[in-house]
């Protein structure tokens, strides 16, 4: 029977694993629980309409956004064009925008914890407010500004993070919900993304920043060359054209008329390699994280690009792609000597993973270019902004614009996107933005008033 | 404060409660188990002639021979690697030869089959000769298990207020269910009557009409299939009674196979009819089958629809395991096999995977526990990979629930749709639970079985659902430690595999409802819903209840603790 015994440690072996197992189990369902209870289905949030106890949502200056009645219904609150404004920040009550506070932080509201379940009694429930840092004036005056178009304009305050603008549309009422059916699919597609942090679109001209940026650290005497454009330029059988000829340019003039011809052969000559560098020292292809939020990735690829490709590149067409926040991060990086401050939403984060510190907002990111780089880029987006400032009479309280607009070309049947990024150089107002609008048409004349819209909001 | 709140603060309060108290109970089962009554000392000695060295024999059944592994190891040329066995029966003691060269002597004579040996007797293997002398001539201390409290300490808790403590519990389940959210009555009052109707009436049984002292496997497994019982009230009431009638017959099967299984040389008479009787079961399964669920194991007569397999599993066990001296003939080993291909045959013909899956475990467990074997453990397992590659070739729908594992939210409303719910509804309920009755994961298909691990949670708190975890792993540890206290290795073998058999398929139905496996859509020993499945595990609990050789003694009032 000794034998029996010392083999009887097989199941004691066992018994071991699927101790380990259940462990395992428990660690899995510490993790997960707070994601697992907010899915759609869940019966226990349904029966109450998901949201009916939940905590308010308020907007930096303690407006409520939403917030629940005593019945238990869940009111939004504004006007129909500010309850748009916000419907890709706060939420419906269904799960459908995943970006959104309501759905991202649905068992903060509710207060869900392992703890307690969601079995509680009315009575003794724990719900939370979250706080953002958005201003609802600011993001009504953005969306109305879009005018119905399709687009997104986010502006962050690149000394502290905090997002005080931020739309999308195409929208609609988070308290009255379209019903989308096979008929008006087309009318909304798109609806449900967060433009701001859930779309990449081709950046265009203001994708010259980042290749003056590469040009600045890589070619010495950059400053001191003059380009010839005549309108056009071949490479490969292909022409690279600007609008009008804008004759002998010097890099600075280049970049401030946005001269496509000079910037063309600019990239030609920095190459694949410095170009992807500068590229994805500034953030293309690189995975950023608002408030918990995965950001849609911006992306620039040359790998298989021939010498005409690079060139388009170059001036941000071909494949680039770029996403609104991640250009609003960028331009908060020129601001600040090279390293941008992560932008974030959520004021009160309770979330776990914040609490660990994982993707708290506020936070210095990663360099993206050296102070020097900086204060050289910041020039040209000066001299840009002043360009238009002499011309086309941009002025807002008296704050020094910085900026680059950018008219992409998507579809020659199609209106270009309309561009607009920079910032203001403030210490009262130190204010990075982006801005695009689908089908536009030029950035000047399509994106430019949006981001004026929200900034003149938030001055005053 | 308002009426109504302070009814809410109640109820909550309650709902904490309730996890500690279920801890209570499994540790106070759990104390109960590891509490022993035969101090550590040999059961007789062998005292060898011509020297003054004396050999302790410590267990019912002893091997003796010169391989080191042996109970009683002889360093003799002469004698064989595997001798005799020398055994105790509720007669006196047996000298049986298991096919040694030179052969056993009691007192000079030739021992052919089982022999009687006395005090004093001469028992001669090879050129060695013991002399049989009482347990008491030994004086040297022996090494006492880990597993077991010290004689000296404190007694646990006694049996009759374990199982006030396990009626406190089911009352509160069934009062929590009355004021459940849809539906408000009395009926989970009633089927909790009649549950510790059942359960007390086994108690009085165990007590008066069997004498037996311990009752804490039976208290644990009554705890367990109470809980399950309670959560079926707000469910379906019928299934409520039926689990209740399955769980009285259960009872009875247990009852019956502890007495019959009281002799292991009757066991092993009658090995060849149960296993005949096994196969006839399996074979009118497979003629007369009805398809459920993609598997085709349930058989229906009348209104009543039993799954064969699930009484197999106590065959199987049943067959597997045999006493020291049947265990090496190869015989026994032959027919064993031949059993086991028969049986996970038939399973897999079926289509009832999960279920072949658990005997095949089965398998490996019994023939590692007879062979101690590692390469044909091994190499079987090899084959059953080749042969699982193979069904998942064959059978679309075996390798559709694979698909689905750990990509859960992905086929949420599809293929992993039950999968999705338990994991969602597990977190829904929280350390304190919804409340009996007022869970959403009811209404998804076969929670009261295959998920029921997330029912429980649901309603009851995850806490809940994790100690009947530990239930069973305690019940694991304590069928592993009683083997050397065993009346047989009849008993030992049978009690680690029914453990092992137990741990594997809580394993399966777990891990599978929650995605750490794929779901395989067995059940959860004693909790889950089914009358085949809770009257087997009844069965296998009998296997460990018979393993303690505490089981079988008669009551008697113990005397003055020796020093």
């Amino acid at each position: 029977m000794k034998r029996i015994m010392q083999r009887s440690y097989l199941i004691f072996f066992i018994t071991l694993a699927f101790f380990a197992g259940v462990a395992f189990l428990a660690v899995k369902l510490v993790l997960g629980s707070a994601d697992w209870v907010s899915k759609p289905y869940n019966g226990h949030m349904a029966s109450s309409s998901g949201l009916s106890q939940a905590g308010s949502i308020l907007d930096r200056n303690d407006n409520a956004f939403v917030e629940s009645d005593k019945d238990g219904k869940r009111k939004y609150n504004g006007d129909y064009d500010t309850r748009c404004s916000y419907l890709h920040i706060v939420g419906d009550n269904s799960l459908n925008i995943s970006t959104a506070v309501q759905s991202m932080y649905r068992t903060e509201l509710t207060g869900y914890s392992l703890l307690f379940g969601l079995g509680m009694p009315k009575s003794l429930k724990t719900n939370s407010d979250i706080k953002l840092t958005v201003d609802i004036d600011a993001t009504k005056a953005a969306y109305q500004a879009l005018d119905g178009k399709k687009g997104a304009c986010v502006v962050y305050n690149y000394k502290t993070g905090e997002i005080l603008c931020s739309t999308s549309s195409l929208s609609y009422d988070p308290a009255d919900p379209p019903e989308i059916t096979k008929e008006n699919e087309e009318e909304y597609s798109g609806v449900y993304l967060d433009n701001v942090v859930s779309s990449a679109y081709t950046p265009g001209s203001i994708f010259k920043t980042v290749t003056a940026a590469c040009a600045i650290e890589n070619i010495p005497d950059i400053y001191e060359r003059t380009f010839d454009c005549s309108g056009a330029y071949e490479i490969e059988g292909d022409d690279i054209t600007c609008e009008d000829a804008h004759g002998t340019v010097t890099f600075e003039e280049a970049y401030a008329y946005s001269c496509n011809v000079a910037f063309a052969k600019i990239a030609q000559e920095l190459g694949t390699e410095k170009l992807t560098k500068t590229a994805e020292e500034m953030g293309f292809n690189k995975q950023f994280v608002m408030s918990n939020i995965n950001v849609q990735k911006s992306s620039f690829d040359v790998k298989e690009a021939n010498d005409n490709q690079l060139a388009w590149s170059g001036i941000g067409q071909h494949t680039d792609l770029a996403n609104p926040l991640h250009m609003a991060m960028m331009c908060g990086a020129i601001a600040n000597d090279g390293t941008p401050v992560v932008p974030y939403h959520v004021s009160n984060n309770t979330s776990i993973f914040a609490k660990l510190g994982l993707t708290k907002g506020g936070q210095t990111g990663e360099k993206m270019l050296s102070p020097d780089t900086a204060e050289k880029v910041k020039d040209l987006m000066r001299k840009a902004a002043n360009y238009y400032y002499n011309v086309r009479g941009l002025n807002i309280a008296g704050l020094d614009f910085c900026a680059k607009t950018g008219t992409a070309e998507v579809d020659k049947e199609k209106q270009p996107n309309a561009w607009f990024i920079g910032f203001t150089e403030s210490d009262e107002h130190p204010y990075a933005f982006a801005v695009v609008v689908e089908e536009g048409g030029y950035g000047i004349s399509a994106a430019t008033p949006v981001a004026v819209a929200a900034i003149n909001e938030l001055v005053n | 404060m308002n009426f109504q709140a302070f009814l809410d603060i109640a109820v909550v309060a309650l709902r904490f409660l309730m996890p500690i108290y279920a801890v209570v109970i499994v540790y106070q089962c759990y104390a109960s188990m590891r509490r022993h009554r035969r101090p550590e000392k040999p059961l007789v000695t062998l005292q060898v002639k011509g020297a003054k060295q004396k050999v302790p024999v410590l267990f019912w059944e002893n091997s003796i021979g010169r391989s080191k592994g042996s109970d009683i190891c002889v360093l003799d040329p002469s004698v064989s690697r595997e001798h005799c066995v020398l055994l105790r029966r509720q007669e006196g003691w047996f000298v049986s030869d298991i096919g040694s060269k030179s052969g056993t002597f009691v007192n000079e004579k030739k021992a052919r089959d089982r022999t009687r040996v006395l005090i004093d007797d001469e028992i001669r293997v090879g050129n060695t000769t013991f002399i049989l002398k009482r347990g008491d001539e030994y004086k040297e201390g022996l090494r006492p298990s880990w597993f077991f409290s010290k004689a000296s300490n404190k007694g646990s808790l006694q049996p009759y207020k374990l199982m006030i403590l396990i009626t406190l519990f089911h009352l509160f389940m069934a009062v929590e269910a009355c004021f459940s959210n849809e539906v408000k009555d009395f009926m989970p009052l009633m089927i909790f009557v009649c549950l510790e109707v059942i359960i007390w009436a086994f108690f009085f049984v165990s007590s008066f009409v069997f004498n037996r002292i311990n009752f804490e496997i039976e208290a644990l497994m009554l705890f367990l299939s109470g809980i399950g019982v309670m959560l079926l009230v707000r469910q379906d009431v019928r299934s409520a009674f039926v689990q209740l009638i399955a769980m009285t017959v259960g009872i009875v099967f247990f009852c019956f196979l502890v007495k019959f299984i009281e002799n292991p040389d009757r066991v092993n008479s009658w090995r060849l009819a149960i296993m005949i009787g096994a196969v006839v079961l399996l074979l009118i399964n497979l003629v007369f089958g009805r398809v459920q669920n993609g598997a085709a194991n349930w058989i229906t007569i009348g209104s009543v629809s039993v799954q064969p397999s699930e009484f197999v599993k106590v065959a199987y066990i049943f067959v597997g395991a045999a006493a020291l001296d049947k265990l090496q003939t190869k015989r026994n080993f032959i027919e064993f096999i031949i059993f086991s291909a028969i049986c996970v045959g038939a399973l897999a013909i079926m289509g009832d995977f999960g279920t072949a899956l658990i005997f095949f475990a089965t398998f490996l467990i019994i023939a590692f526990m007879r062979s101690g074997d590692f390469k044909t453990v091994i190499l079987a397992l090899v084959g059953a990979v080749f042969a699982g590659l193979i069904v998942l070739k064959f059978k679309p729908y075996v390798a559709e629930r694979f698909s689905s594992w750990g990509h859960v939210w992905e086929n949420a409303q599809t293929t992993a749709y039950q999968q999705a719910r338990v994991l969602t509804y597990t977190a829904s309920g929280g350390i304190p639970g919804v409340g009996v009755g007022n869970g959403y994961l009811k209404y998804v298909a076969a929670s009261e079985s295959d998920l029921v691990f997330g029912l429980v949670s649901e309603e009851m708190g995850v806490v809940i659902a994790f100690v009947i975890a530990a239930a069973i792993i305690a019940l694991a540890f304590y069928s592993r430690a009683i083997t050397t206290r065993s009346r047989s290795t009849f008993y030992s073998i049978s009690a680690c595999c029914a453990a092992g058999l137990m741990i594997f398929q809580s394993a399966l139905n777990i891990f599978g409802a929650t995605d750490i496996l794929p779901l395989t859509g067995v059940t959860l020993p004693f909790v889950s819903a089914g009358g085949s499945s809770i009257i087997a595990c009844f069965g296998l609990m009998a296997f460990i209840k018979a393993a303690d050789e505490r089981t079988y003694a008669a009551k008697r009032i113990r005397p003055k603790e020796e020093v």
